[in-house]
């Protein structure tokens, strides 16, 4: 039966020519590691937050009189209901840390480097459309922690002048956080945002798959050392087929990513979720020691301390430019960052900046 | 000019006529509808608020606080914090206002002791007459 099947679709569509040149006879470099697993990681960890998301909209209301009570329904009544709100809400950070490490492997590996430049940019697209899905989601639940989050963070267009108090109320449909913001939240959240993200995700697998899958510079590697003066596809003749030596790797990954997914859920429930989480939105009283998600706590921990909004808004901006654009900044041909002291100072600089800023975010 | 010259050219009059004549409305879609609140005056009791407490109210749905202080008598001043939109505490035993998100503070004047903060908590109009504070 499995074979008549199989003969119908193959006389169809040739499957067996797909698999062999798409996936047998694509290959991976030999001395690929680990790391570059973390891509089709991040991409299974969308599907889950969007197969998730979609469970959480059969019950959910988004309506600020009833916005916070169908989460709550949906955590206590609906059967099962918990499990899939906590995969969705532990799946996003997990998933802004899989996006993170997969950035941070790619600049270690100098794998944004020519011809890989708009690679770079749609991966860092990719890590702002999530940090927006996560910011948009936040607001939803019209929880205190979400109300004065969103707040916050709405207001920072202020920051300039002239046109700042338009786009801030442009964004907030108003003067103040209202149901016209959770409408237009929730439209961008579960309308808007998810084309825009499969199109930036096709993108850049489209041109992982068209230039070929960058050689790592450490280890014994097959890269021919030609200069990119013209396209040409990276083949990898002498490295491991795509299907099944690497295939298996990844789907190992993607194992260990929901191994610790569950792991959270089961012993660490309220991790992500701080009790102002749970309060119904108050829009007259702001928490005290009220604090972002984990992966905002070092930009606002800048604009704690940096006296000047304008300047502390900006520097942000400016950071995401550069950080974004970056292939185009660091143009020098050798990949190997142990071979250049500067960067990999500048890597550990920021990183560590990064840490502490974001541990003083916490504490302070 | 050649037919397919002339296609590309009303091609690129329509395509840009269509995208301008929908980015207005569009602008005009998104952006609030402007409604200002109506002026409206609040009446409360001189006993309501003790020397040195405070009391929250909202006034023309802008959140306010109302201090009685012990020296100065009476002052409103709007919550909303000048930085980012949060909404300010009063502590009465360090006689300021200080805003929970990025710890910013005033003074009882509304004016910025420290942190963030770009300009003073803006004061909202009020007079005592007799035994009560008429807000606006």
């Amino acid at each position: 039966m499995w074979n008549r099947i199989k003969n119908w679709i193959e006389i169809r569509i040739g499957l067996d020519d797909l698999v062999r040149t798409q996936l047998k006879e694509y290959s991976v470099p030999r001395n690929i590691n680990i790391f570059y697993t973390l891509g089709v990681v991040a991409l299974a960890a969308y599907i889950i937050q969007a197969v998730t998301g979609f469970f959480l909209l059969v019950y959910y209301i988004p309506h600020p009189d009833h916005a916070f009570r169908s989460v709550q329904g949906i955590m206590t009544v609906v059967p099962y209901g918990w499990l899939f709100r906590m995969v969705h809400i532990v799946g996003s950070n997990l998933m802004v840390a899989v996006v993170f490490l997969h950035l941070f492997s790619v600049f270690f590996m100098g794998s944004y480097k020519k011809p890989r430049e708009m690679t770079w940019v749609a991966g860092g697209l990719m890590l702002l459309a999530v940090l927006t899905f996560c910011l948009s989601g936040y607001l939803l639940p019209w929880s205190q922690l979400s109300y004065w989050a969103t707040t916050i963070v709405t207001s920072m267009p202020t920051a300039f002048p002239y046109v700042g108090d338009f786009a801030s109320n442009v964004l907030r449909g108003g003067e103040h956080v209202s149901g016209i913001t959770l409408n237009r939240f929730f439209a961008l959240h579960v309308a808007l945002l998810p084309p825009i993200f499969v199109l930036i995700i096709g993108f850049h697998i489209f041109l992982v798959r068209r230039i070929g899958i960058s050689s790592p510079p450490f280890g014994v590697s097959g890269e021919a050392k030609r200069p990119w003066t013209e396209y040409r596809h990276e083949s990898h003749p002498d490295g491991y087929p795509f299907y099944p030596d690497f295939v298996l790797k990844e789907m190992f990954m993607v194992m260990v990513y929901l191994a610790v997914m569950f792991l959270i859920i089961a012993f660490m429930p309220t991790l992500f979720l701080p009790q102002d989480a749970n309060t119904p939105a108050d829009p007259f009283r702001t928490p005290a020691h009220i604090k972002p998600e984990w992966y905002f706590l070092a930009p606002y921990q800048m604009l704690k301390f940096i006296p000047s909004k304008f300047l502390g808004v900006s520097m942000q901006l400016i950071l995401i430019v550069i950080f974004l654009l970056w292939p185009f900044f660091d143009t020098k041909e050798e990949k190997n960052i142990l071979k250049r002291p500067l960067l990999l100072g500048v890597f550990f600089l920021s990183l560590g900046l990064w840490i502490i800023l974001t541990i003083w975010g916490e504490y302070s | 000019m050649k037919r397919r010259g002339f296609l590309k050219l009303l091609l690129a009059l329509f395509g840009s006529t269509s995208l301008v004549s929908f980015a207005y409305p569009l602008l005009r879609f998104f952006a609030p509808p402007g409604e200002k609140a109506k002026a409206k005056q609040i009446s409360l009791k001189k006993a309501e608020i003790s020397s040195g407490e405070a009391k929250d109210i909202v006034f023309n749905n802008m959140p306010v606080i109302i201090i009685n202080r012990p020296d100065k008598g009476f002052v409103a001043l709007s919550r909303v914090c000048t930085h980012l939109g949060c909404l300010v505490a009063y502590d009465k035993t360090k006689k300021r206002l200080l805003c929970p998100c990025h710890a910013g503070t005033f003074d009882l004047e509304g004016k910025v002791i420290s942190g963030p903060p770009p300009r003073p908590l803006p004061k909202v109009p009020l007079r005592v007459e007799g035994e009560s504070i008429i807000i606006g």
